[in-house]
């Protein structure tokens, strides 16, 4: 198994899906992310770990322009999805999303039935051309999540009627629907049980096959288990990033090996 | 040794526990204490309330009914020809058929004509030549009609003038009882519902007087009233609470927005004397005029409410819009907007209940007019129920004060039926995240 990855990173290195130059981020007078650089390959799975507050999450929301909806946020630095620069004044933000897709910390399905959750997306961005299309589209993101086997008999039931892991699912499925080139995942297994936590792990395995996953984690056991890259965040900086074995077993700074050793965060 | 630790302990966990049990007394009855404020407090405002509604009722329920006589006319083809139609002694006709049955008048005086006469309301000719009009094949018929008597009789056939009261107090003097009597002995007199209560506009004669006309202009209003303030009030409040940048100049709007949901509803009626009327040139006591005073009134509270209800609608919402590449205009109309709508629906029928009931705006733009029929479209002269209550309460005659009563009666059953509402709306769209 851990042969198997090796392998499988070693091929998609040199693919690079999303660089980041010095990004620095403010929230009105806090400096929250402080010249972060950051290679995300394509199809691989990276980790963003460190304690509360290190700024990981402000950092995975500058991927795909979120921040811009907060009005004291400041982001500058430069960050390139495949060679192109996000936050120039041509790109729209709702195209980039669009491209970059995004699984929040609390699910939040929208109060209306399992089939119009996952249509949402592919209707607004006008993916299908008709009912049909949108059937498979919904049948196929639903497996992808896997949970169609729970949900195929219950489509027109409301989403928030699912159990918490089945609304996780089902906003990852409703954020794959999009057809996605990365995707963006904030603690999404925070609120869930092992079970659920267990399957929403598998289910990233299995996207990392078509998708740059980006998740960021307070559990370093998750980090180790599911993601090829890890970076570690503390107070602001990238202090390291490395392969996710390298960060675990071998770690190059002081700071991650306290952390990963449990003395501090 | 043994003895000593829990000699030491014991007593200590004992006063400890004491203490404890002593504040839990203390706090036990300061609790109570506050319930029984509560309580008392609850009971005061029912009394007060109940007062109210059943004085309200004890007044009111008479205007309900109206006592009525029923009449055998003969239609005279001398006093009432064909070929002078509308026109004819209709007033006659019913007198001459009145003098039959009350026993020993002489109807040929016409003192004494007049005053049997006056046992009918007023308005009870005009419902006879209505009737010719419409069919003038009953002239030289005799035909059964039931007319309203007038008010002094209405009073005596309700008990609201009293036979003990000494004759020179009394409206109604002796003679004119036992005429009345003698109607009653004949099974002439009924009190059937007081369909006039809400068939007629406004009149001179209580027995004649109604809402309709008052209902109407209400309606008038506030249809105008919802049709502009609801469209601007969403519209505005969806701006500022959405798209608006949020600095100094949208900070002077929301505090001003608020200001206005306070100003006092005369000045309101001041503006639009001013401006409607006085600027605009619109007519005066238009309810369409009405209702843009009350649009004014109404607006920042439909405002302020869905305001609140779109701040209410949880975040994660949005984000899960927007990270699926949703615009914010979809953001907002399709998951914020009908999320926050019962709020927004709630937050509208309960300004549009505060319109109805606004009287002081309706004063100055003239809509206490006294008109006698209902208006066909806002812009015609009208009434509100508020300002026909202030009308009513302004008026001498007897009729009135009942009468009075009955119009709070029905503006309360309106504004009880547009809260049901606001309620039902609210618990039918709740939904839970």
């Amino acid at each position: 198994m851990n042969d198997m990855r090796q392998f499988e990173r070693d091929v998609k290195m040199t693919n690079t899906k999303i660089t980041a130059r010095s990004v620095n981020v403010h929230y009105g007078d806090t400096h929250a992310i402080k010249d972060v650089d950051v290679d995300i390959a394509d199809k691989t799975v990276t980790a963003f770990i460190g304690p509360s507050g290190c700024g990981k999450s402000t950092f995975l929301r500058c991927l795909n322009r979120m921040n811009d909806t907060i009005d004291i946020c400041r982001v500058t630095g430069l960050i390139n999805l495949d060679g192109k620069d996000i936050n120039h004044k041509s790109v729209d933000p709702v195209q980039l999303r669009a491209q970059v897709g995004m699984v929040f910390q609390k699910p939040n399905p929208f109060p209306k039935s399992i089939y119009d959750n996952i249509a949402y997306g592919p209707r607004i961005h006008g993916l299908a051309r008709s009912k049909a299309d949108l059937d498979v589209i919904v049948e196929k993101s639903l497996r992808r999540g896997a949970i169609w086997e729970e949900v195929k008999d219950r489509l027109d039931q409301p989403g928030t009627g699912l159990s918490g892991g089945q609304q996780q699912r089902l906003c990852i499925a409703r954020a794959v629907a999009t057809e996605p080139e990365v995707l963006l995942m904030d603690e999404p297994c925070s609120a869930l049980d092992p079970i659920a936590t267990a399957q929403v792990e598998e289910l990233i395995d299995e996207l990392r096959q078509e998708y740059s996953v980006v998740i960021v984690t307070h559990s370093m056991q998750q980090a180790a288990r599911v993601s090829q890259k890890t970076a570690f965040f503390h107070l602001g900086h990238l202090v390291e990033f490395n392969d996710t074995d390298q960060i675990f077993t071998n770690p190059q700074d002081s700071r991650t090996e306290s952390y990963i050793t449990g003395k501090i965060g | 040794m043994t003895d000593f630790t829990t000699g030491a302990g014991v007593p200590r966990n004992t006063t400890s526990t004491e203490l404890v049990a002593a504040s839990l007394k203390r706090r036990r009855r300061k609790q109570s204490r506050l319930q029984w404020i509560g309580l008392g407090a609850i009971s005061v405002a029912f009394l007060m309330l109940f007062i109210l509604v059943s004085s309200l009722i004890s007044t009111g329920w008479q205007a309900f009914t109206q006592t009525h006589v029923t009449l055998e006319v003969y239609v005279d083809p001398e006093e009432i020809p064909v070929d002078r139609l509308p026109r004819g002694g209709f007033d006659d006709a019913l007198a001459a058929s009145l003098g039959k049955m009350v026993p020993g008048v002489d109807m040929s005086d016409r003192k004494t004509a007049r005053a049997v006469e006056s046992i009918l309301s007023n308005g009870a000719q005009f419902s006879l030549r209505d009737m010719v009009v419409a069919d003038p094949d009953l002239i030289g018929q005799t035909i059964t009609m039931k007319v309203p008597v007038s008010d002094p009789y209405d009073q005596l056939n309700k008990g609201l003038i009293e036979r003990e009261t000494p004759e020179e107090n009394r409206r109604v003097k002796n003679n004119e009882i036992a005429w009345f009597d003698a109607l009653v002995a004949q099974g002439a007199i009924s009190k059937p519902f007081n369909l006039a209560l809400f068939k007629n506009a406004d009149s001179r004669f209580p027995e004649q007087a109604g809402l309709k006309g008052a209902l109407v202009g209400s309606f008038w209003a506030l249809l105008t009233c919802f049709l502009i303030a609801f469209p601007l009030g969403i519209g505005s409040a969806i701006y500022l609470e959405e798209f608006a940048p949020k600095n100094k100049l949208s900070d002077f709007i929301e505090v001003n927005i608020n200001n206005l949901a306070a100003v006092p509803s005369v000045v309101f009626g001041l503006l639009a004397l001013a401006v409607f009327i006085g600027w605009f040139g619109l007519p005066r006591s238009a309810p369409f005029v009405g209702g843009l005073t009350l649009a004014l009134m109404t607006m920042p509270t439909i405002i302020i409410a869905t305001r609140a209800a779109l701040k209410a609608v949880p975040p994660s919402i949005r984000e899960a819009a927007l990270g699926l590449g949703a615009s914010r205009q979809q953001v907002v109309f399709q998951h914020v907007l009908p999320l926050a709508m019962p709020g927004v629906l709630t937050g509208t029928i309960i300004g549009l209940a505060q319109a109805l009931g606004e009287t002081a705006p309706l004063l100055l733009i003239g809509m206490n007019a006294f008109i006698t029929s209902a208006a066909s479209s806002p812009f015609d002269s009208a009434t509100a129920l508020p300002t026909q209550i202030f009308i009513w309460a302004d008026s001498p005659e007897r009729g009135f004060v009942s009468r009075t009563s009955a119009a709070i009666l029905v503006l309360l059953g309106f504004l009880v039926i547009m809260n049901a509402i606001a309620i039902y709306l609210r618990q039918k769209f709740e939904r839970k995240w």
